[in-house]
């Protein structure tokens, strides 16, 4: 660690040796899992249960003992008292001071709340993130999202006043009254999920204006893996001039990692989580890289509603490189790979919807939209790929068809019934884009 | 090692925050706009913890 070190937010952490590091994970473990223990109802009978109380816990071992919980478990918490969170609240209800909810598209929403501390804690996360990817006080950042009860970039927000940039938010605004903003305060950077970021260079270009010309410098990506994948990333770098930033956070568990300038893997902020990737088959903990597993998160520093061993279901794996900025947390590899409910067998092999997307992103004579459905006919599995060519190429589709079909062949070892919609009439998405539909499970 | 030297320079200016924020709890907690304030700089201080004070858990 050097004195001067000014591509970290905080050198001390990002930087720390990594026996020390995992010493601290440790630690912290040992001490949110106290005070869920002495101040969650939910979590002490869920602990008491498992048999399994504080000073059992000695070694980093040991922490594979401590019960697991999941959404559904969120959910059930919340029909106890306190309203509307439930018995897994760890501080007094007066306490609270924010209200975030997931969206709700897997069952009922999740409740969340925070405390000012923890929504300090949540801003802090973000400020790891945002310095890394470069923002300073001189950028002027424009958020064009909703403002409203889903935690999206409200914590981008206050991260970005910490470090000092002008925030402008985009909040009621159109996609056209958005650009035109950006355009007008001349902003430097935006962040947004990739479909919106897609959505808004299609709009910029059907108004006359070329994105590239807005002045954009970097884009921050999060709610969906598309800025992990080359071809997705390369598409938006390309439609907007800037360079692009994944990161990944869910609402009940906080903003966990990001991607530096270097644009690899997501570094793991190992200081404020610890992420374990369990082999779904076997229920052991991964530590080789480039294996895909479940991960399994602790937010070490988060108090009124504690998220301790959260089986999130999203796949991911640890990178098998170091990253050459020279932060010691660990990198996890191509972002969020899948949920593991959505990585399913059709025909017998495993499947990943991003590896449709990156197939169909390599493609510049399609258009950013595409869908996947899996049906069953008989004990027969079909995938149908919906697809929209650009106009201007339409001439070409058959050559267009068989590349796609022999890439999506070489990708992921299937075969597609692959159907071509007219430009445009595939859904948009403003917010998380629902594409893989497994009509299987209904 | 003048890292660690300064990280527990550096807590002790933390603590020294802390215990002001107590203090002046004691003084004025009874008035709304001191009460409240407190609230958010106790949070601040928390983070100034979370960055610095807990890597003396490992020093």
């Amino acid at each position: 660690m050097t004195e001067n070190s000014s591509i970290y937010w905080n050198p001390l952490l990002e930087t720390m040796d990594r026996e020390k590091l995992r010493n601290l994970q440790l630690k912290k473990f040992k001490r949110i899992f106290e005070w869920a223990y002495y101040n969650s109802p939910f979590y002490k009978k869920l602990y008491k249960d498992a048999g399994i109380e504080p000073g059992d816990i000695k070694t980093y071992e040991d922490i594979k003992r401590v019960p697991k919980i999941d959404k559904g478990m969120l959910r059930n918490t919340q029909n106890k008292e306190p309203f509307p969170y439930g018995d897994i609240l760890a501080v007094p209800l007066t306490e609270i001071t924010e209200f975030r909810q997931t969206s709700g598209t897997t069952g009922t929403p999740v409740y969340q709340a925070d405390t000012w501390q923890d929504w300090e804690w949540w801003s802090e996360c973000w400020a790891y993130i945002l310095y890394a990817q470069g923002y300073r006080d001189t950028d002027r950042l424009f958020l064009p999202f909703g403002y409203n009860i889903f935690v999206a970039f409200w914590a981008c927000h206050y991260a970005a006043e910490k470090l000092g940039c002008e925030v402008v938010p985009g909040g009621v605004l159109d996609t056209e009254a958005r650009i035109l903003k950006m355009q007008e305060l001349k902003c430097t950077a935006f962040a947004a999920t990739p479909t919106y970021v897609l959505g808004m260079a299609d709009t910029a270009k059907k108004m006359g204006i070329d994105p590239k010309s807005i002045g954009i410098k970097k884009i921050t990506c999060a709610g969906e893996p598309g800025a992990s994948i080359p071809t997705t990333r390369k598409r938006i770098e390309d439609a907007w001039g800037a360079k692009v930033y994944d990161h990944i956070g869910a609402t009940e568990i906080g903003a966990w990692s990001y991607m530096c300038t270097v644009q690899k893997g997501l570094h793991v902020n190992e200081a404020f989580f610890l992420v374990e990737i369990e082999d779904t088959e076997t229920g052991e903990i991964i530590e080789e890289p480039m294996k895909n597993g479940k991960m399994i998160i602790t937010a070490f520093d988060r108090y009124a509603k504690p998220c301790i061993r959260f089986d999130s279901k999203d796949v991911i794996r640890w990178a098998d490189y170091d990253c050459e900025c020279g932060r010691t947390f660990r990198c996890i590899d191509g972002g969020v790979i899948g949920r593991a409910d959505d990585i399913t067998k059709v025909k017998g092999v495993l499947l990943a919807p991003t590896a449709i997307e990156e197939v169909v992103r390599s493609f510049e004579e399609l258009s950013d939209e595409y869908e996947v459905i899996v049906t069953k006919k008989g004990d027969i599995d079909d995938i149908i790929l919906k697809i929209e060519i650009k106009p201007g190429y339409e001439s070409r589709q058959e050559d267009i068809l068989k590349k796609l079909r022999d890439h999506l062949r070489v990708k992921t070892n299937l075969g597609y019934k692959i159907e071509m919609h007219p430009y445009g009439s595939l859904p948009r998405y403003a917010l998380k884009a629902k594409r893989f539909k497994d009509l299987r499970k209904h | 090692m003048i890292i660690d030297d300064k990280i527990v320079k550096i807590d002790e200016k933390i603590r020294e925050i802390k215990m002001a924020a107590d203090e002046i709890e004691k003084l004025g907690g009874y008035i709304e706009a001191i009460k409240k304030n407190l609230v958010r700089l106790r949070a601040s201080i928390k983070m100034l913890e979370l960055n610095v004070s807990d890597i003396k858990m490992v020093m």
